[in-house]
């Protein structure tokens, strides 16, 4: 069992609770229940990706009983139509803004998003899962983390995009 | 493939999800389309901003409670001995896991590799765009009060291409940016710090000095500290170059400190 992907799991686990007590709780529960069912582990099968459903799966379970996340695809305050056209449109590739966004601006980004669409991007973006490891962690199939993901990064890019424009990165409506 | 197609692939396409065959027809198909390609650009730019993020490793306590608890579990299952042989195994992985250097080089200089990364990454990684070695160090005393040494390799074939103000461990840092070819040299020069542990990882002495090197994510570095300042050399350049470069920036850095 891989002490070695504890970083990995504390920042999944930081990125799905937003603060650092919760992550630490749920990273030492997930690695208890991962020593325990060691013997399930398939020694040649992906180790990070079964401590990263182990992780989720405490997680989510501790949102069942704390009921502190919205859990299914909610959007966030944002309209899903808005957000499916901008999917598909794609009218602005130049993002400029994007070269001056700082670190803490992504993670506030990020916090915004619901966790269905956060952790996919989370998942492949941040600690760089293949689709095939982002499904068997969410236990879907790969088309709907396709879908979540694009969704995802397309909400992202917007609560970037509305950052740049309340710190003045960009002027108003460019 | 038509733009409808290609931007229905998009997104695994920028992630290297699509099999060999329609990377070449979404390839092929931006040659020709100029959107499709803008897109495709903009969204591996969207990608890497998000990668370069920096991630905050685990705290020391939760690796040190985990290795406690997994430890006591594992003399409670002494008791049942049907579940040692699987339990053994896997204290045994932990501990080893434990044992083990770390991997995650010393945050410092995990840092600057990032950094290195990131400004290898936009278009303009310098402020100052400069060969002179004079002006650049001008420059940084006039923008903040900082004297640097600015070392000159081009006897070596490495030139200076820059500077930039840098921000590393929230300190104000000096970042130098030479390049040899198309590679990339960057020089950081951090103010220390009292929460600066010694600089851990590989020792190695050249000419009599003590440096240390370490590899992250294909990059080789060489840091080491006069007590002031720690220097941190990140490139893909070898630990050869590298070190002839630290030890001429040390030498250089001597000589103007006793002037």
């Amino acid at each position: 069992m891989a002490l070695v992907h504890l970083d990995s799991l504390y920042h999944v686990a930081l990125r799905l609770t937003r603060n650092r007590a919760d992550a630490e709780d749920v990273v030492q529960e997930a690695f208890l229940r991962a020593f325990r069912s060691f013997h399930h582990f398939n020694p040649g099968t992906n180790c990070r990706a079964w401590l990263l459903t182990i992780l989720r799966n405490v997680f989510l379970n501790r949102v069942r009983t704390q009921g502190r996340e919205v859990l299914e695809t909610g959007m966030g305050g944002l309209d899903y139509a808005e957000v499916a056209t901008e999917v598909h449109a794609d009218k602005n590739p130049d993002e400029h803004f994007l070269q001056t966004m700082l670190h803490g601006d992504v993670d506030r980004a990020l916090t915004t998003l619901p966790l269905a669409f956060r952790e996919a991007v989370v998942l492949v973006d941040i600690e760089g899962l293949t689709y095939r490891e982002v499904a068997e962690v969410l236990g879907c199939p790969i088309g709907t983390v396709m879908s979540r993901l694009s969704r995802g990064r397309a909400l992202l890019r917007r609560a970037l995009g509305r950052f740049a424009r309340e710190h003045g990165y960009v002027k108003e409506e460019e | 493939m038509n733009c409808g197609d290609v931007r229905a692939k998009l997104h695994a396409y920028v992630d290297g999800e699509l099999p060999v065959n329609e990377i070449t027809d979404v390839d092929s198909h931006c040659v020709e389309c100029r959107e499709c390609a803008a897109l495709a650009r903009a969204e591996r730019e969207f990608r890497q901003l998000l990668r370069r993020q920096p991630r905050e490793a685990a705290p020391a306590e939760l690796r040190a409670r985990i290795v406690s608890r997994v430890r006591r579990e594992s003399v409670v299952a002494l008791g049942r001995p049907w579940l040692l042989a699987p339990i053994a195994a896997a204290v045994a992985a932990v501990v080893v896991m434990v044992l083990l250097p770390a991997r995650t080089p010393p945050p410092l200089v995990a840092e600057l590799v990032d950094k290195h990364i990131a400004y290898s990454q936009i278009d303009r990684p310098a402020e100052l765009t400069s060969a002179d070695p004079r002006e650049v160090t001008e420059w940084f005393q006039a923008r903040a009060g900082m004297r640097i040494t600015v070392p000159d390799y081009s006897p070596s074939g490495i030139h200076l291409a820059g500077a930039r103000l840098a921000e590393a461990h929230e300190r104000k840092a000096a970042y130098l940016l030479y390049e040899k070819g198309r590679t990339l040299l960057s020089v950081f020069m951090v103010p220390v710090s009292a929460s600066d542990a010694t600089l851990p990882g590989r020792h190695v002495a050249y000419r009599g000095a003590d440096y240390v090197a370490y590899e992250r994510k294909g990059f080789r570095t060489v840091s080491w500290t006069d007590g002031q300042t720690i220097y941190g050399l990140v490139s893909m350049l070898d630990y050869d170059a590298l070190l002839e470069c630290a030890d001429r920036l040390r030498a250089e850095r001597t000589r103007q400190t006793q002037l």
